[in-house]
């Protein structure tokens, strides 16, 4: 065919074209087509289950006045955040286990948060002691306004020991 | 006029013109053919062949359960298509919902009632019918597919029953859906939390837990997305695959698999002798699901409460199980990988029979000693767990016995778990017998990395590669019982063997403060656990897999799936007796095993 073609045809594409489009090559791309289809539906139908806007509380709230809070833990089940105030200043532990994201449990006569889940075992800087979980609870950033109200970030997070107890996740107030 | 009699009304109704196009067929003579196009020529019943062989009647072989599942399943259809009409899948309403189908609504209560009973039981059956279909061999040829398809159903059969009950929006909806989803979330690859998912730039925010939710914790998205799951997408899918299931049925020649060799059995026409059992059967079940229902309610905890999780938090019985399974294994390896591979696993148990013709049609206990042992093992194993999870766990996931009390205060706290093997890329370091506490030995920089590789490596290359090797090894024909007895006293050794090694370690930090103390409980472990893992991964396989005819791929895959279900039993035993948390870890890439 390719052959027959160059004298009748003037340009290019069109000889490209003719030479090249066989039964064979027409149903291999048909069927490209629709294996691309399908593969785009899929990417489509994943892309579509993921929302864009979420109605979901903010992960900045306040907690109160700084000063408020005494040493050692106050829990606060609403925003799900432990704020813990030590010798150096406060922190904020994000109530949720490692593990599996349950809402531990504060036992004071042991000084152990305890998962009622899976069973792990936290202490008051947040690190594993037993249990299943693979790592130590999450920190809060903190943040004090001039009003003196404690503000707890949960976008900003960290739980490697030496980062999380400096900067704005170990807050003197 | 006469009045007619009961015979001449019927008669004057069967032979109307409006009976006649509805039921075909002509005169009931009870003939044979008469029974014959009875089931032929009725849309319900023509799933069932004609006639049928003796045996597949015969209640102790089938106990019904393949149908009684079927049944259930219609029963949860009724009993939820019901239920939708009184339930709103909002977040402020369906709790409120809840409330008045179980005080407001006529009969709410029991349509609940018979829904979550149904559902608990269509669980229960559908295992037991696995299990039966196994001792039987009637997922041989030709019925590996429908076997596969089998699986599938049964996984639907708990994809349904995790689905539904977020629905309530109670304490147990929500915390069962959160732990179960933040499984999804330690997927490798696809979850934020999983292995190597920080390489590929996966978060909370885009991954399988996020597509699952509809946002990053379970909320009015997750409520909306799991109803229609439950009430829509899976039943559809579930009901298609029955199709197919029910189809292959008839296709691969009905339950009651021919026996090899014997000549064609005697066969008994379906109707009226099946189809009476069948009915039978399902009234006899509903009778007791109806009463069941009428005399115990369905659990609703308090309303959903993402601040405080109940203490204890149990799931239902069926996922306890994999519950305790959570506390000995990442959720990686637990919640994903394990559950994958035992589905894979079972799906590919047709396709790693050495011989398809043995054991087929009855229940073929002594026929089939090595594939009866390792199915039950992994069974009972399961039930196990399940049964520690349900009795023996209280508050903060405790170890209770079923008759202690459930006293938190004097409940000893869990013991510190240290690692086998650790690579700390941050700051490019292995080590080895470490903990929180304990630093155990620390090699540092790339060789400490590469050590701690290499030790990982020969650690599971030794136990998969030994436990495919030596088997094979094995020369002669060892009696078995001898040799089980054999393996016994070894193990026996081998604890007091490690007694004596822990005695003259202890002076070393790394075990003094690891292992604490090696006593008798400690040997009964070791020695125990040593020997169950040897005789089901050594002396069963080489007596009975070593002359099989099984291909290299089909023994490889079938010794991969015994070790690794060993394996979980090994790594309990480290973690119950040893208090060993992780045998190599990588937290760098979220990566422990």
């Amino acid at each position: 065919m390719a052959d027959a073609s160059p004298s009748s045809e003037p340009s290019g594409p069109v000889v490209f074209l003719k030479s090249e489009l066989t039964r064979r090559s027409l149903l291999a791309g048909a069927w490209g087509a629709f294996g691309a289809f399908l593969v785009a539906s899929a990417g489509g139908a994943a892309r579509f289950m993921l929302p864009n806007v979420l109605y979901e509380p903010s992960q900045r709230f306040k907690m109160g006045k700084v000063k408020d809070f005494p040493l050692g833990v106050t829990i606060n089940k609403e925003q799900r955040v432990w704020v813990v105030r030590d010798e150096k200043g406060v922190y904020a532990l994000w109530a949720r286990c490692t593990h599996l994201g349950c809402t531990p449990n504060w036992f004071p006569a042991e000084v152990r948060f305890k998962c009622p889940c899976h069973g792990s075992n936290y202490n008051l800087d947040g690190d594993v002691i037993a249990g299943p979980a693979p790592k130590p609870l999450w920190r809060c950033a903190v943040d004090v306004t001039p009003e003196g109200d404690l503000v707890v970030d949960k976008s900003q997070m960290e739980n490697r020991p030496g980062f999380r107890d400096r900067g704005s996740f170990h807050v003197m107030a | 006029m006469n009045i007619p009699t009961l015979k001449e009304a019927k008669d004057l109704l069967v032979n109307s013109q409006v009976w006649r196009s509805m039921f075909r067929g002509g005169t009931w003579k009870d003939t044979s053919r008469d029974r014959a196009q009875h089931i032929l020529g009725n849309v319900w019943l023509h799933l069932h062949p004609a006639r049928i062989r003796q045996r597949a009647v015969r209640f102790t072989y089938t106990w019904g359960l393949g149908g009684l599942s079927f049944g259930l399943f219609m029963i949860l259809v009724v009993t939820g298509v019901l239920l939708m009409f009184y339930y709103r899948p909002a977040v402020e309403l369906a709790y409120r919902d809840m409330k008045d189908l179980e005080f407001a609504v006529s009969l709410g209560m029991f349509l609940r009632n018979l829904h979550r009973w149904s559902a608990h039981a269509m669980v229960l059956l559908v295992i037991l019918h696995m299990v039966r279909v196994f001792l039987t061999g009637a997922y041989k040829t030709p019925r590996e597919f429908n076997w596969g398809v089998g699986v599938v159903l049964l996984v639907l059969t708990l994809f349904l029953s995790f689905t539904g009950y977020l629905l309530p929006w109670d304490q147990l909806a929500i915390w069962a859906v959160t732990v179960g989803t933040n499984m999804a979330s330690s997927t490798p690859l696809m979850g934020a939390e999983g292995p190597f998912s920080n390489l590929v730039g996966v978060t909370a925010s885009n991954d399988a837990r996020f597509a699952l939710l509809g946002g990053t914790t379970v909320g009015a998205n997750t409520l909306l997305r799991f109803y229609v799951l439950h009430c829509v997408a899976v039943p559809v899918l579930a009901g298609i695959l029955m199709i197919v299931h029910f189809w292959r049925i008839r296709k691969d020649g009905f339950s009651a698999a021919p026996l090899p060799g014997d000549a064609p059995e005697k066969k008994m026409e379906v109707w009226p002798n099946l189809v009476v059992r069948e009915y039978l059967g399902a009234i006899l079940m509903l009778a007791f699901l109806i009463g069941w229902s009428v005399l115990v309610n369905a659990p609703l905890e308090e309303l959903a409460n993402s601040g405080v999780t109940p203490n204890p938090s149990k799931a239902p019985w069926y996922f306890l199980g994999l519950q305790e399974l959570l506390v000995y294994f990442d959720p990686w390896l637990a919640g994903v990988l394990l559950p994958g591979v035992i589905t894979m696993g079972l799906m590919a148990i047709p396709y790693l029979d050495p011989d398809p013709k043995n054991g087929v049609g009855f229940y073929s206990l002594k026929e089939r000693p090595f594939a009866n042992s390792v199915f039950l093992f992994g069974i009972v194993m399961w039930f196990v767990l399940i049964v520690i999870g349900t009795f023996m766990r209280g508050p903060n996931w405790a170890f209770y016995w079923p008759w202690e009390s459930w006293d938190v205060h004097n409940k000893v706290p869990p013991p510190r778990t240290w690692n086998l093997i650790m690579v700390d890329f941050s700051e490019l370091s292995g080590h080895f017998f470490t903990s929180q506490k304990v630093p155990g030995l620390r090699v540092a920089g790339p060789l400490g990395v590469a050590t701690a590789f290499a030790a990982a490596g020969a650690l599971f290359g030794a136990y998969f590669g030994g436990g495919l090797l030596f088997p094979k090894l094995v020369k002669g024909d060892w009696p078995l019982k001898k040799s089980i007895g054999l393996t016994a006293m070894g193990s026996v050794l081998v604890g007091v063997l490690a007694k004596a090694a822990h005695a003259f370690l202890f002076r070393f930090d790394f075990i003094s403060k690891n292992i604490p103390h090696f006593g008798l409980t400690e040997i009964s472990y070791l020695a125990f656990f040593l020997f169950v893992v040897l005789v089901m991964a050594f002396i069963l396989p080489q007596k009975f897999l070593r002359k099989s005819t099984l291909s290299p791929l089909q023994y490889g895959t079938t010794m991969m799936l015994l070790l690794m279900m060993l394996g979980v039993v090994l790594k309990m035993a480290a973690r119950l007796g040893f208090n060993i948390k992780y045998l190599f870890s990588l937290p760098g890439l979220n990566l422990n095993i």
